[in-house]
């Protein structure tokens, strides 16, 4: 009875010990997580209160991320070694997403390379022959271990900021750039080896065991000793700026067309793309979740199991991109268990499996790793617009937010049927088109650039316009949704422009609406969707 | 119970560096040894770009601030020379009170050794040559130069980090037991009368 309860001291320090390695990994490289736990220890220093998780080690590092919390379920064999791999999310050669709209010519991006650049591995190994101490013997013996087991872990630490993933993270920290590249990790039960190539790139450190008379604790590194080789450059990041070109300016061609919504106008620094092909092997692992969006491994035979794990998604589905969580990082974690626990097989494993789903990252959803959602929604959801707009002979103008002109009058007739307006009417929808993603990207934009902190859903005002704008934004579900900035009226009318599903963007700039009246007539509306689908 | 010595690897620098590389050093020692509750707190030095970690104390950041001024006042009065600090840490022992002595002892139990060879960096001259029509600009090759140098200062300090997480975790066995509510071993920072 007394072995079992030393023997259970034991493990109690070396199941805690992955743990609390787990976070520290976790919170030095991963940039979502690192987010919320600062907020988090911003919350927590004004209480100073110290969790019981922090106690463990004496090390203090705040709440634990939710994935830790199915790590004692997922790898409770303590005997196997947990393998915790960080993984480079590198973009192709795509420049800024904005760019590419005036740039038809521009490449898109390629896909994303996914390199291994650290591998930690935490192993307890048990000797053959187990000599458990009795007594006193026992009690000073499980002290020393756990001594030595916090040294081990301020070393780990420390470290952790001298190995060059750190600068990376850093980078991906700092939340007034975005970069072509991220950071994911992957943890599970046992490892791939690297290949040749990528071995000879890798150094490796081990760290001294912490010895046992019943086990022995280590904690070895494997890191790519230099990440040159990548192009981790921040994407040119757009300031506000006021857009003359637009359709409808007096400085526009009317003939002049836009680049298509559906080519190249991508978001970069976002792993997940929706035009990847799937795998012909999923990746099948027992004791295994990863966070972001990457390649399995070649599975073998032995490894792969009934009851796969989650395989990562190749197309987004609505409900990974979409919610405007109000905590982003706090919700999104939400979303994401939501989305994990829809694809859990029966397989016991996976029942409590983390709750990231494997193709949305939780260090890099769309629009935390900085990219504008709206257009990356744009490329891969939305179908090309052809809502003919009836426009008059200054159609075109009405569309302008800062038009004084008050002899517009931009509202078409109600009748959809008249064939002079039809003509001018083609050229619209790439015209609108582009006007509602400018109107986008104007939403999305911080005074430091693309703002990572984006809700999909947010309705734009532009502040210069006293009398507000509608702008047209795309639902995750790839309906369109018309905000309004102002009274009651309009949320009631937004809600009949959702039953009405036309797939369409729509921008209407309401100062050129008739004095009397400061809505769009829904006829009008209904009219269009008429014309759309006949 | 054995006292256990590192002699870190010497560093070449700047009597501006000082402070940051003298900062950097003991702190990372002294986090591998507040075996107490801590809350770690990362530091990003302004000179190199290296993170090291403290452990969050104040009066431990004071204190070796103020030995940081003392070490750097010494320097400032034997320039160009080499110089040592010491970081020790120890146990407090009582000796066998007499009548006439009551005093209490130190047992060290480990020194750290942070050797520094402090230079006056000499002016950039023109480096003009009357045989070639090439002018070269005085500016640029200085601040290359100082890069240069920056990136050696900054790999070798890296080195020394390594070196004592190396230390720190092959030699376990001799640091004393963890005492409840301590936060830190007793230590002291000292010049060795060698170099005084």
């Amino acid at each position: 009875m007394e072995m079992d309860r030393e023997s259970g001291k034991l493990e109690q320090i070396v199941s805690q010990f992955r743990s609390k390695i787990l976070h520290v990994i976790l919170d030095s490289r991963v940039p979502s997580l690192h987010h919320h736990h600062h907020q988090q220890q911003q919350e927590s220093l004004s209480h100073s209160r110290v969790r019981k998780t922090d106690k463990w080690f004496n090390l203090v590092l705040g709440d634990r991320p939710p994935a830790l919390e199915n790590l004692n379920f997922s790898l409770r064999n303590l005997f196997d070694p947990m393998v915790i791999d960080i993984i480079l999310v590198h973009r192709g050669s795509c420049s800024s997403s904005v760019d590419n709209l005036y740039s038809p010519s521009a490449p898109a991006a390629g896909p994303a390379d996914e390199t291994v650049i650290e591998r930690w591995v935490v192993q307890y190994d048990c000797p053959r022959f187990i000599a458990t101490p009795s007594g006193a013997d026992a009690s000073v013996s499980y002290k020393k271990i756990y001594k030595k087991s916090i040294i081990l872990l301020r070393s780990l630490y420390t470290q952790m900021r001298l190995l060059p993933a750190y600068r990376i993270f850093k980078q991906l920290s700092s939340l007034s750039q975005t970069y072509n590249f991220d950071l994911v990790y992957k943890v599970s039960s046992f490892s791939h080896p690297f290949s040749r190539e990528e071995e000879s790139g890798m150094k490796e450190y081990i760290f001294a065991p912490v010895e046992a008379l019943s086990g022995c604790l280590s904690v070895s590194v494997t890191y790519r000793a230099t990440l040159s080789d990548f192009n981790l450059e921040p994407l040119v990041s757009l300031p506000p700026k006021i857009i003359t070109d637009y359709v409808g300016s007096p400085t526009t061609d009317p003939m002049r067309s836009f680049p298509s919504s559906d080519k190249g106008a991508h978001a970069t620094s976002f792993p997940l793309r929706g035009a990847r092909p799937p795998s012909s092997s999923p990746f099948q692992r027992p004791h295994s979740w990863s966070s972001g969006f990457h390649r399995g491994f070649p599975s073998t035979k032995t490894q792969s199991l009934a009851g796969s794990p989650p395989v990562y998604r190749t197309s987004p589905k609505p409900y990974d991109i979409a919610s405007p969580p109000t905590d982003l990082y706090g919700n999104r974690i939400q979303n994401q268990r939501v989305s994990t626990l829809q694809q859990v097989t029966a397989y016991d494993e996976y029942k409590s499996s983390p709750p990231f789903s494997p193709s949305a990252s939780p260090s890099t959803p769309s629009y935390l790793s900085g990219t504008n959602p709206l257009l990356t929604r744009h490329c891969s959801e939305t179908a090309p617009v052809t809502i003919p707009l009836p426009l008059t002979g200054r159609s075109t103008r009405y569309l302008s937010p800062n038009s004084s002109d008050p002899s517009r009058h931009s509202l078409p007739p109600l009748s959809p049927r008249s064939s002079k307006h039809d003509a001018s009417s083609q050229e619209s929808p790439s015209g609108i088109r582009s006007y509602r993603k400018i109107e986008a990207l104007r939403a999305g934009e911080s005074p430091s650039g693309l703002s990572n902190n984006y809700s999909a859903q947010k309705v734009v005002r532009d502040s210069k316009d006293d009398s507000g704008r509608f702008s047209a934004l795309l639902s995750s579900s790839g309906s369109p949704r018309i905000g309004f900035s102002r009274s009651s009226s309009r949320l009631s009318f937004q809600d009949d422009m959702d039953d009405c599903e036309f797939s369409c963007p729509f921008d209407v700039d309401d100062v050129d609406v008739s004095d009397s009246s400061r809505y769009i007539p829904y006829s009008f509306f209904q009219s269009l969707c008429l014309y759309c689908f006949p | 119970m054995n006292c256990e010595v590192c002699q870190l690897k010497e560093l070449e620098v700047e009597h501006f560096e000082i402070r940051e590389v003298l900062r950097c050093i003991l702190h990372t020692i002294v986090f591998h040894r507040a075996l107490g509750l801590v809350r770690p707190k990362d530091v990003d030095l302004e000179l190199f770009e290296i993170t090291y970690v403290q452990c969050g104390d104040v009066e431990l950041e004071k204190k070796i601030d103020e030995k940081i001024d003392h070490f750097i006042s010494w320097v400032e009065k034997h320039p160009n020379k080499k110089s040592q600090i010491c970081l020790s840490f120890y146990e407090v022992k009582s000796k066998q009170p007499s009548w006439f002595t009551n005093k209490t002892e130190r047992l060290y139990w480990e020194q750290w050794y942070v050797n520094l060879n402090v230079t006056q960096h000499p002016k950039h001259h023109s480096s003009k040559s009357h045989h070639t029509k090439l002018v070269v600009d005085p500016g640029e090759s200085a601040t290359e130069e100082r890069s240069c140098r920056r990136a050696m200062v900054e790999a070798s300090l890296r080195e020394v980090l390594f070196q004592i997480i190396k230390f720190v975790n092959e030699k376990k066995d001799h640091v004393p037991p963890i005492s409840e509510g301590v936060i830190y071993f007793p230590y002291e920072i000292t010049i060795p009368r060698k170099f005084q």
